[in-house]
């Protein structure tokens, strides 16, 4: 049998796997209790404009999908606070813009064939090391930005009221949040692809919390369900030569029903 | 003068409070003096909660002025020193993935200092408060395990994790039994005595106030204000508020009798 684990690619890409998983897991965690699911998978398919721009443009796409999310997230973040639009129908109308604006480039330019289809879909294993770096300075950040302020996250998921009171600021932190999955959406999209971003973004924290266990067990849980099932993703999909998104999601619905039947005959 | 601005942690004056334009809370006009245990009550829709939403500046007001702690509510920054536990409090996910000791812990978050690690101290300080509350046997259980009278008492150690000056409390209408309420309201007066903080808590418990809070406050869209004492016409008051026909029987003693019980 093929074995890849000799090869550089192959190591770049359980290393971006591993690391890009770990965000998308903690950041997800939090998107779920925050109950913003959707808006992750709204971003990435509006990144889907950006990175048909930076196609067309010839610019990094990993640079011009980080650019469109981050106007995206700010854009359903304005409706929302100036009560012009609840955060779902929001999220539908910049999904909607930006994925059309993808279509139109896209055509414009006479379709990018390949290119496209492994920012649709994912191209893990054929990271560039430009690419591969970009993914860790930015996941450094996020980690870094979760690792100190998740007590004030978590307060405020909890109760924005509340949190407000005690003296979080409660708007520029949601502000920083925002900000934070629309970096997490562009650096997975290289993992995954834009079509399947939110299920690494939920799935990994739904399974950790259906287990009951403490905020602290919980994000070790998630971490561990987003890095496993993505690992196991990378090495199958390297092996059979089928595409590595269609693999990891299967595998992280697969730890979701084994985690929902464990529960039941606990 | 001096005394009367340091003694004074909330005045409000002429206070009118709209909902959707219809006016809820009425040339509202009172003086909260530190140490204070004040039961707020009244009809269901009688604007208890509203007037809290326009103290804590959730809701706009539409006439009059609210200060705290000698600052006019548009100016006001101190907000460290004052903890709310709303009605919806206890009324959390189920599945939010927390910890008793964990919740009562994010009462350390400090204004100006977010980010920062909880140091041992707070973590003492989250102990003690738990002990207090008489939490320390289920502290490590999730949240959702406990039962109503238990996650209010968990609300008010977190509360307390935040060493507030002043507590508003609005409370929670079903979920929790009289005898756990009782206890409650023996542990908030132990609160107000021993650590000076002052108690506003809307309640629906009469016998409570007039045995344990030492003023009272009676809302149906005009607000009154009384110093409970022997000599306060208690069925006078609260007939404004719910109408001629309510009467209300107390008796000194039954509270006696409830003290006894404790010691």
């Amino acid at each position: 049998m093929f074995n890849p684990f000799g090869y550089y690619f192959f190591q770049n890409a359980i290393a971006g796997g591993i690391i890009v998983a770990i965000v998308c897991g903690l950041v997800g965690l939090f998107l779920i209790l925050k109950k913003e699911a959707m808006l992750g998978d709204g971003l990435s398919h509006t990144a889907f404009g950006g990175i048909a721009l930076g196609l067309l443009l010839g610019v990094n796409p990993i640079v011009t999908a980080l650019g469109v999310s981050i106007l995206a997230v700010f854009a359903i973040s304005y409706m929302r606070r100036k009560k012009i639009a609840p955060t779902d129908s929001a999220v539908a109308v910049m999904l909607a813009l930006g994925f059309s604006t993808g279509l139109i480039l896209i055509s414009f330019a006479g379709g990018f064939n390949v290119d496209l289809f492994n920012y649709l879909f994912g191209s893990i294993l054929t990271i560039s090391t430009t690419d591969l770096l970009l993914v860790l300075g930015l996941s450094v950040f996020v980690l870094l930005f979760i690792s100190f302020f998740r007590k004030e996250l978590l307060s405020m998921v909890f109760c924005e009221e509340d949190a407000r009171i005690m003296g979080i600021p409660t708007n520029k932190l949601t502000i920083l949040f925002d900000l934070l999955i629309a970096v997490t959406i562009v650096l997975s999209i290289k993992v995954i692809g834009t079509i399947l971003v939110v299920a690494l973004l939920v799935i990994p924290g739904l399974c950790a919390l259906k287990l009951d266990l403490s905020f602290k067990k919980t994000l070790l849980a998630t971490i561990l369900f987003s890095t496993t099932s993505t690992t196991i993703g990378i090495i199958l999909s390297a092996i059979f030569n089928i595409v590595t998104a269609g693999f990891i999601v299967f595998i992280l619905v697969t730890a979701f029903l084994l985690t929902l039947t464990y529960k039941k005959l606990e | 003068m001096q005394q009367a601005m340091t003694r004074s942690i909330l005045e409000v004056k002429g206070l009118n409070v709209t909902r959707n334009g219809t006016p809820v809370i009425e040339n509202a006009a009172f003086t909260i003096n530190r140490g204070d245990y004040v039961g707020i009550v009244g009809p269901n829709g009688g604007g208890k909660t509203t007037l809290l939403s326009a103290i804590l500046g959730f809701l706009p007001h539409t006439a009059g002025s609210i200060c705290l702690f000698g600052t006019e509510l548009s100016k006001f920054s101190s907000w460290q020193k004052i903890a709310y536990i709303s009605q919806q409090a206890t009324n959390f996910e189920d599945q939010f993935p927390l910890t008793v000791r964990e919740l009562v812990s994010l009462g350390c978050i400090k204004k100006g200092k977010l980010g920062r690690r909880f140091t041992p101290e707070d973590w003492a300080i989250v102990d003690e408060n738990l002990d207090f509350m008489g939490l320390s046997d289920v502290a490590n259980r999730r949240i959702s395990q406990l039962s109503g009278g238990q996650k209010q008492r968990m609300f008010v150690a977190k509360a307390l994790t935040h060493k507030p000056e002043l507590i508003l409390l609005d409370e929670p209408i079903v979920g929790v039994d009289s005898n756990a309420q009782e206890k409650f309201y023996k542990k908030l007066s132990d609160l107000n005595v021993e650590r000076q903080i002052t108690i506003l808590i809307v309640t629906h418990d009469l016998t409570s106030v007039f045995c344990r809070m030492s003023k009272i406050m009676c809302i149906n869209k005009t607000v009154e204000f009384a110093e409970i004492t022997p000599n306060l016409d208690a069925n006078m008051l609260l007939k404004r508020a719910y109408g001629k026909h309510f009467h209300f029987v107390y008796h000194q003693h039954n509270c006696e009798g409830v003290f006894v019980a404790e010691h």
